[in-house]
């Protein structure tokens, strides 16, 4: 991950100390060294974990940051998955088999599926813009309904039941399948290792611009909304146009992951976006953090990499059984544990992962000098 | 015009018991502002519990059991969870309750796992016919419940104590605190009320002719997710109205599922939905539900 | 993302009419009705703000004040009557668009986001004078850039003016009462208004706080040369910076004049201390000639 290390907003200034930018570094080095070492196990579920990070992003800049509920966000990496399977695949005709496909370069498609999910949500604004909060959260169950009706029912579109096949990403000079055989230092990079560069830019870069906007003019707005609707409105803030367009940017968000997602999985099978994985991606961010792109990311790492964990140890663990034996499956155990993390980090853990970092950060650096708090404690002066 | 009586009756009937989940939903929220997404599971607990003891001490008595298991679970979530969640953001709150659905969901569908159980109901798949019309006795049932629950409710809303601590902890909940109702009660109460209500549902969302509980029950359950918004989240009025929408939306769709083929199959399924939609775009704010004054 | 971007640009379009008319409008109230579910809130409430005066609206609980200011910001809307600023008329506008007119507000009780630095809350009454869309705020882009930064400057100066500038860093949630009233008046002072509507500014402060209130008040309305509109219970301050006041109670106007005047009608003397309403008494808080 690029993006620079978390801190809280408030107290962050643009500049970063030597310290942090080594950190950075270091952490950029690592990540980038992982192709080298990891087996396909791991990638893929960190490619998954990169994906989901992305998706979080984005539904953090609308549940996180603008207090808008989405229940809605797999539809719109449905939208994105297929989106680009539609556009990057060519047509297939056999009798009894219809597949749609326009057949586009890849790269093209890809953008094509962020935008095609962009349009998704522009299409649902008119509610996405006049329901605040928790009211769009059950509006937005009706995507997810409506969604998987159409993938299993679409099925020049989608394979209806069976899903598609998600044809390789193709950039000038490098495909992201297997073949043909590239090696670096002597390691083959196969499909996986290559996504996972992609992967890493993707994150990088949809980590900078949430950043960027909800640092900037759009993000003041989009807090304020959340916090005071009123006061938002009467400073000049058209509410209904913000909501309505960090809507379309949350959607945009999902159709990125959902795109990367297919290139992981190379099919798309329709009832992975179901009810779950929206509830999945608002636990991401409640127990990572709410409202900042780091929060999401640390989120999204955590409920990814949990169910994996369990399913690799679930031997050496008490309680969690190997699936199909009866007892708790490791992806039951897994879904219990982070629906519990979600109700205890609102207790305990008010900012989650994120929070807890920084209240972690704030100690050590008390620790090493006690400063006053400038300002702060400060008595009104007499005038 | 058979298959439309018989179609509407179980419209009537499955909307009515959609009404008694949004009835419950909306009580909730009137109390604590909480949207509660782990409704659904509430009612599952309840049914689960009437599924499990039926065979051992009767239907009744499961039943009973069942009720009461779905209330304590409602009033634990309100004692346990949200009491103690300080946040000022609504949206946290919502989350927090699909966390413990989360839960509750999966480790209750763990337990069903793969099976269809009986809740053991006296009606089984007895059908009365009026005419040409053939109506299951389960359908009737379901309607003289709801509608004698929803009666009762609305009595106790209106006339009692409870009601009326309810109704001004809705309006201000501050006013209400000076006035000495004990919110906490108040939250307290509406929680297992609601539980309650979804246990009872519960029976009739797997009576025939479903064929019984089972991991898809909840999704069945959240139609009354539909029912409550369209209604208006803050109106019994409305929760009453929405549920009837939707269940006659569903049985009519679903029974003409034939002449709608080019929808795909399934699509009573997604008709509720949609007619949620339909009407958040004209009122956003529900059928019956109040465009709520901001105060500043 | 286009939809706000191309709202910014309406608001960008408002802006320039404001700029090229930046001396404080007419504030002109007639025959404003208020009415929710068969209660009326304002009956046929009139007054004229002129360019450039403070003017107070007054009276018991309950009167209606907040309910005139509600409508003037275009939160609730008016059921009669008209609201007009300068040439355009403002009632059934969406607050957003009678910002953009050069209308701000305080709140009474406090509206900032806690955990928004008091930097961040005061470049957010630059919304209406900035542009930067989620396009360009993402890309960092030069002119978001450039934009943010000049802005910032003036941020700065609007805090030192309103003495809340040793607060810039800190979250608005932690700061005491009365300087989170005074972040709030920098916010609304930030949008470079015609018209400032002050809703109890200095309600629930100490002495001191309500002292340094009234200075800003009186040095905001010389330096900047806007019109303010103010409803307060703190009679000494009416009396001090008010050029006319306008009394309401139950909804209807019950006086209008110079403070002087006003204080001795008979009407409303009568709505303070008789009836049986709650009331607060005039000139409770402070004795007049405190400060001078």
């Amino acid at each position: 991950m690029s993006d620079r290390p978390p801190r809280p907003a408030v107290l962050a200034s643009d500049r970063l100390p030597r310290p942090a930018v080594l950190a950075a570094v270091a952490v950029a080095a690592v990540l980038l060294a992982f192709p080298f070492y990891l087996d396909s196990f791991w990638l893929q579920t960190g490619l998954f974990a990169m994906s989901a990070a992305i998706g979080a992003i984005g539904l953090n800049l609308l549940t996180g940051a603008t207090g808008q509920l989405s229940l809605g966000h797999a539809f719109f990496l449905a939208v994105g998955a297929y989106g680009y399977v539609y556009l990057a695949s060519d047509g297939e005709s056999r009798p009894g088999h219809e597949l749609a496909g326009l057949g586009l370069p890849t790269p093209v498609a890809f953008l094509g599926a962020v935008l095609l999910a962009g349009a998704a949500g522009g299409l649902f604004s008119p509610i996405a813009g006049r329901l605040r909060g928790t009211y769009l959260g059950i509006a937005s169950l009706a995507l997810i309904f409506i969604g998987q009706h159409v993938l299993f029912n679409a099925e020049p579109l989608t394979g209806g039941f069976n899903g598609r096949d998600v044809p390789p990403l193709a950039l000038p000079g490098v495909t992201f399948a297997d073949s043909p055989e590239l090696v670096v230092f002597n390691v083959p990079l196969g499909a996986l290792e290559r996504l996972w560069f992609l992967g890493l830019a993707l994150l990088a870069l949809a980590a900078w611009l949430a950043r960027g906007i909800l640092r900037g003019r759009p993000g003041r707005a989009l807090n304020t909304i959340r916090d005071h609707e009123v006061a938002a409105a009467v400073l000049g803030v058209p509410v209904a146009r913000y909501r309505a367009g960090v809507f379309v940017l949350s959607s945009m968000y999902a159709g990125a992951a959902g795109a990367l997602l297919a290139l992981v999985f190379r099919r798309t099978v329709p009832e992975y976006f179901g009810m779950f994985l929206s509830l999945d991606y608002l636990a991401m961010i409640v127990i990572g953090g709410l409202g900042t792109a780091a929060g999401a990311v640390a989120g999204a790492v955590f409920v990814t990499l949990l169910p994996q964990l369990l399913t690799r140890y679930s031997d050496g663990l008490p309680l969690v059984a190997a699936p199909g034996s009866g007892g708790v499956s490791p992806a039951e155990a897994a879904r219990v544990l982070y629906g519990a993390a979600v109700v205890a980090v609102v207790l305990f853990l008010p900012g989650g992962l994120l929070g807890m970092w920084a209240r972690l950060r704030a100690v050590r650096a008390r620790r090493r000098a006690a400063p006053p708090h400038p300002g702060l404690d400060q008595k009104e002066q007499p005038a | 015009m058979s298959t439309f009586a018989e179609l509407l009756v179980n419209g009537i009937s499955m909307g009515s018991v959609y009404a008694l989940i949004a009835l419950g939903f909306v009580i909730i929220f009137r109390a604590t502002e909480v949207v509660n997404f782990a409704h659904a599971s509430l009612l599952l607990v309840g049914g689960y519990i009437t599924a499990v003891l039926h065979d051992d001490v009767g239907f009744l008595l499961a039943l009973a059991a069942g009720i009461a298991g779905a209330a304590l679970v409602g009033a634990a979530v309100e004692l346990l969870v949200l009491r103690r969640a300080r946040v000022e953001n609504h949206a946290v709150l919502a989350i927090v309750t699909i966390g413990v659905d989360i839960v509750l969901t999966t480790e209750l569908t763990r337990q069903i796992g793969t099976e269809v159980l009986s809740l053991g109901d006296p009606w089984q798949s007895k059908v009365v016919n009026i005419g040409s019309v053939s109506i299951a006795q389960t359908r009737i049932a379901a309607l003289l419940t709801a509608a004698a629950l929803i009666t009762v409710f609305l009595l106790a809303f209106r006339h009692t104590s409870w009601g009326l601590a309810m109704r001004t902890a809705a309006e201000d909940a501050e006013t209400a605190a000076l006035m000495g109702v004990r919110l906490t009660r108040v939250s307290l109460g509406a929680w297992a009320v609601a539980g309650a209500l979804a246990a009872v549902a519960a029976l009739f969302l797997t009576v025939f002719p479903t064929p019984g509980l089972d991991r898809a029950t909840s999704f069945a359950a959240m139609k009354a997710f539909p029912a409550a918004i369209l209604g208006g989240l803050d109106s019994t009025t409305g929760a009453l109205a929405g549920g009837l929408i939707i269940g006659l939306t569903e049985s009519l769709v679903t029974g003409y599922q034939g002449d709608l083929a080019f929808l795909g199959r399934g699509v009573g399924e997604v008709a509720p939905y949609l007619v949620m939609l339909a009407v958040l775009l004209v009122r956003p704010a529900g059928l019956f539900g109040t465009r709520e004054l901001t105060r500043v | 993302m286009s939809g706000a971007e191309e709202a910014d640009a309406v608001s960008k379009a408002e802006e320039v009419d404001a700029v090229s008319e930046p001396e404080a409008a007419e504030l002109a109230v007639t025959g404003l009705t208020v009415r929710f579910a068969g209660l009326t809130a304002l009956d046929d409430v009139a007054f004229t703000v002129r360019p450039g005066t403070v003017h107070a609206i007054i009276g018991p609980n309950g009167a209606g004040k907040s309910t005139c200011f509600n409508v003037l910001s275009g939160v609730y809307r008016a059921t009669a009557g008209s609201v007009r600023l300068g040439d355009r008329e403002l009632t059934g506008l969406k607050p957003h668009r009678i910002a953009a007119l050069g209308v701000a507000r305080t709140f009474q009780n406090l509206a900032l986001s806690s955990l928004q630095s008091v930097e961040d809350t005061l470049m957010l009454g630059r919304h209406r004078l900035t542009r930067a869309g989620f396009a360009s705020a993402g890309l960092r882009l030069p002119t978001a850039r450039r934009e943010d930064a000049r802005h910032r400057d003036r941020v700065r100066e609007i805090a030192r003016f309103v003495g809340v500038s040793e607060y810039l860093a800190a979250p608005a949630g932690t700061l005491p009462y009365g300087v989170q009233k005074r972040v709030e008046l920098a916010r609304a002072l930030a949008m470079e208004p015609r018209l400032l509507l002050l809703d109890e500014p200095v309600a629930g402060m100490n002495a001191g706080e309500r002292r340094r209130m009234a200075e800003v008040i009186m040095a905001a309305r010389a330096d900047l040369g806007l019109s303010i509109l103010l409803v307060e219970h703190d009679m000494g301050l009416v009396m001090r910076l008010a050029d006319r006041v306008t009394v309401l109670d139950f909804g209807r106007r019950i006086a209008c004049g110079a403070p002087a005047d006003v204080q001795r009608d008979p009407a409303v003397v009568r709505a303070y201390l008789g009836g049986a309403h709650h009331r607060d008494e005039p000139g409770r808080d402070e004795p007049e000639g405190e400060t001078a």
